[in-house]
């Protein structure tokens, strides 16, 4: 196998295969370089919720058109249970009230279908989300996605326009001469390409870091809990209001999957970084699980008699404002797109839109302001 | 409800390993706990009879068994029983469930005691009712004084078919055929030669198979079972000179209502691997092993032992003899107490108890060939019905790992967390393309251990911090 291609895109997350897709669609000849199974470290680890409600008020344009996307995705491909099942925000007192006021004020403006519902309405769309709420915010149009096959359409359809697909291969630097990136390097290995896509999650500041970047994409713990099936139990996408804490505040979400397991979360805290991070993953917190189980129970008090089966860990790519970093790096050829904070499906297909057309020479079809690598002065000195 | 407990020492598992290691530590002054799902003591080996009245009673392994499990009692070790494991906490706190109750047991050490299970092959049928594997029908017989049914053909590879036949036999089963995959016995005579103390166990398992006049074949494997509501029948074929199972030479054995295939242990490693301790690969010791060092049992965890089983499939002595030197490190590592040189005879004896071990596994290492030959429409994974033909087809799109074929296909995803199928699925992505056993990895476990009701883990997880 040729060792050469035009772009080069490092991660098969959720993301990467995106680009991977989208690049080899609009004709680039594609490598995807994967340093483990595709999908198999932070996004097959996620709860694939696509939606754009209270994740980002500026980002609107963007999260819209990538549901919309995701739509056309499944009607065209199909395949990875896309379940457009709607979001229920859970209000426990009256700021996260007001705070989901100001939310669906926004989000209806820009022509999103977001309501506020009592909690006999609440009853109505979710019947076994019985506990004491005071209201919820609903979002009808969001959906969910099975995250590992969501990854395996996008790598077929990348795949189905020539791309390649290398498993098993963890590139440990990036090549550079006289300001244009030329390559990759690997354990065995080095490969070319005249542009080089990092969509490496948490690995991203490791791979900018070969050059001398200091990339602020730090590793968060995330963690999830899953029971064995149970009968169809939980209708929507259920989440903790946003808080006016942002990311520190926690978060709290619960889905039954179409085979009848529900997964579900609430982080209290911020997560923490352990040791090792993010190649090494731990156990999940003690508290962490505490939290989550009360928090399910407490909303879905029938739930008491399902056997908690499985508990998993990932770590996500955190920039210091939760905005992606899209865009070119460095020197000439070089592209970012990482920075998840643990919402990356959604975007994925807008984030792919993006840099296929950066990379094309076009101009963008959302505002790149927002999302601008070097936004943080992470840049290298300019004497190298 | 929530019961509460402190000890020096938990020891998981209350077979030969873990009452011996639990017995070591408590005569060593230390407060001893085991815990063990089985409303008995005894683990597989030392397994008790239900009831008073059992054939099994009076057998020698039970006798030795009650010896074994009053010597721990008469030391002082309190004994945690119908308690199932789940969560386990470096510092230590294990989590427990008794039925609905939590357990939580706090300890310095923890000596991982957790045995094997058996080893499942995937074959067209072995999804159907009376399929079982040899320990599970061994349980039944031995506890229960139940047979797997009245007309039993029980069939895989490994001295262990010799016992079942015997337990099966005692309760009053009927068995219709024993088949061995190996050719012949031949091989494991040198092995007796050099082993003269294994001769007189030898001729106890061989006796009561050869006095009931069992049909007994060689160099044959399962391909295929069936029937409408219970397996009926089962298909034979002989294996050809590369091991592959010849179709063409097979042969039906009708009338049948039970079947039993199996084809040795592999280490139950839930445990340790949730305490973060390190695995190996040792295909003739089960496949991935818990780590630990060989004189003192010590994992690469700080205050995380492990004996028996765990550590790689050696059979009994040398599980009593490992749980003993982990009881005494785990002794040592507590009272800062230097007990090496009375681990130093037991180290000599258990190299050579292991030595036996292992040459009887390498000559009944399970054929190579079965898995990759399967049908696509064959069930691998049971709890998410995943086919063989869905696996090779996510080989074919590059998953060739475990966990990438988990991944795509739900293979092991369910409440068996691969512990039925994680061998046959191993196998079959191993055969398929090529990579070696290690190389393709295995299903990390994670907490919980066992499937645990949600109420329990609330009850045990409160007021666990602040």
């Amino acid at each position: 196998m040729s060792r050469t291609a035009e772009v080069i895109v490092v991660g098969a997350g959720v993301v990467g295969s995106a680009i991977g897709a989208e690049l080899a669609v609009l004709g680039h000849d594609v490598m995807i370089v994967e340093q483990g199974m595709p999908g198999a470290a932070v996004s097959g680890a996620s709860l694939a919720c696509i939606g754009s409600h209270m994740v980002d008020m500026e980002e609107l344009p963007l999260l819209a058109w990538a549901c919309e996307a995701w739509r056309t995705l499944d009607e065209e491909v199909g395949g990875f249970e896309h379940n457009p099942c709607g979001q229920l925000r859970f209000i426990l007192n009256e700021e996260d009230l007001a705070t989901a006021r100001a939310w669906i004020d926004v989000e209806r403006n820009a022509g999103l279908d977001v309501t506020l519902l009592d909690p006999a309405e609440v009853l109505e769309v979710e019947p076994s989300l019985t506990g004491p709420i005071m209201a919820a915010s609903w979002s009808k149009d969001d959906a969910v996605v099975n995250p590992f096959l969501a990854v395996r359409a996008f790598l077929n359809r990348a795949r189905d326009c020539g791309a390649r697909l290398e498993t098993r291969c963890r590139v440990d630097s990036l090549i550079e001469r006289e300001g244009k990136i030329t390559g990759v390097r690997c354990a065995t290995t080095d490969m070319s390409a005249e542009h080089i896509v990092l969509a490496s999650g948490p690995w991203t500041a490791r791979l900018a870091a070969s050059l001398g970047m200091n990339l602020p994409v730090r590793p968060r713990k995330a963690q999830c809990l899953a029971t064995v099936r149970i009968p169809p139990s939980i209708r929507r996408v259920v989440g903790a209001c946003e808080s006016d804490g942002g990311v520190e505040a926690g978060y709290t979400q619960i889905q039954q999957s179409r085979n009848g397991q529900v997964l579900f979360n609430t982080v209290l805290a911020d997560g923490c970084v352990s040791d090792g991070a993010p190649d090494r993953i731990p156990e999940v917190d003690t508290a962490f699980v505490r939290d989550s189980v009360e928090m399910l129970l407490f909303l879905f008090p029938d739930l008491w008699s399902a056997h908690l089966l499985r508990s998993w860990v990932r770590f996500e790519a955190v920039t210091p404002d939760s905005r992606f970093l899209i865009g070119p790096l460095g020197p000439e050829g070089l592209w970012v797109a990482a920075g998840d904070c643990g919402t990356g499906f959604t975007r994925a297909p807008a984030i792919a839109r993006l840099i296929g057309q950066m990379l094309g020479g076009e101009h963008p079809a959302f505002d790149t302001t927002l999302y601008e690598p070097d936004r943080f002065s992470c840049e290298r000195p300019a004497s190298t | 409800m929530k019961r509460h407990y402190a000890c020096d020492i938990v020891v998981v598992g209350a077979g030969p390993a873990g009452l011996s290691a639990a017995q070591a530590a408590a005569e060593k002054n230390l407060d001893v706990v085991v815990v063990d799902a089985n409303s008995h003591p005894g683990g597989q080996y030392y397994m008790q009879p239900l009831g008073a009245g059992s054939v099994f009673a009076r057998s020698a392994q039970v006798m030795r068994g009650k010896t074994r499990i009053r010597g721990a009692t008469a030391a002082g070790v309190k004994m945690l029983l119908a308690t199932e494991v789940w969560g386990a906490v470096p510092g230590f706190v294990l989590h427990a469930r008794d039925a609905d109750d939590a357990v939580c047991i706090e300890s310095k050490v923890v000596i991982a005691a957790t045995g094997a299970h058996d080893r499942v092959q995937a074959f067209p049928g072995w999804t159907l009712p009376g399929v079982m594997t040899p320990g599970a029908a061994q349980r039944l017989a031995k506890t229960s004084s139940v047979p797997p049914g009245r007309r039993t053909v029980l069939a895989g590879s490994g001295p262990f078919l010799l016992p079942v036949a015997g337990a099966i036999l005692k309760a009053g089963g009927t068995l219709v055929e024993v088949v061995e995959a190996q050719s012949s016995l031949l091989s494991t005579l040198p092995l007796l030669a050099a082993h003269p103390n294994k001769w007189l166990e030898t001729m106890r398992l061989l006796f009561p198979v050869l006095a009931a006049r069992t049909r007994l074949r060689f160099g044959e494997v399962v391909v295929a079972a069936s029937g409408e509501k219970r397996v009926r029948e089962v298909e034979l074929a002989p294996l050809d000179a590369e091991g592959q199972p010849d179709f063409a030479r097979r042969r039906v054995v009708p009338d049948i209502d039970s079947l039993l295939v199996g084809f040795g242990f592999q280490p139950q490693i839930e445990l340790t691997a949730v305490l973060g301790c390190r695995h190996h690969f040792d295909e003739e010791a089960g496949g991935w092993c818990c780590t630990v060092e060989k004189d003192c049992g010590a994992t690469d965890t700080s205050g995380v032992f492990a004996a028996g089983e765990v550590c790689g499939v050696n059979g009994a002595v040398p599980a009593a003899l490992s749980g003993r030197i982990a009881g005494l490190a785990a002794a040592g590592h507590i009272l800062d107490e230097e007990t090496a040189f009375e681990r130093r005879t037991l180290a000599r004896s258990l190299q050579r108890a292991r030595r036996f071990a292992r040459g009887l596994n390498r000559r009944f290492m399970p054929p190579a060939g079965l898995i990759g030959r399967l049908p696509d429409e064959t069930v691998i994974c049971r709890c998410e019905d995943v086919t063989a033909g869905e696996i090779r087809e996510t080989i074919t799109e590059g998953m060739d790992t475990i966990h990438g074929v988990k991944l795509w296909t739900r293979a092991g995803m369910g409440p068996c967390q691969a512990r039925t199928c994680g061998w046959s699925l191993a196998r079959l992505v191993a055969e398929e393309t090529g990579n070696s056993m290690e190389a393709i990895g295995f299903s990390r476990p994670r907490m919980p251990l066992r499937p645990v009701p949600l109420n329990v883990v609330r009850d045990s997880l409160q007021q666990v911090e602040e």
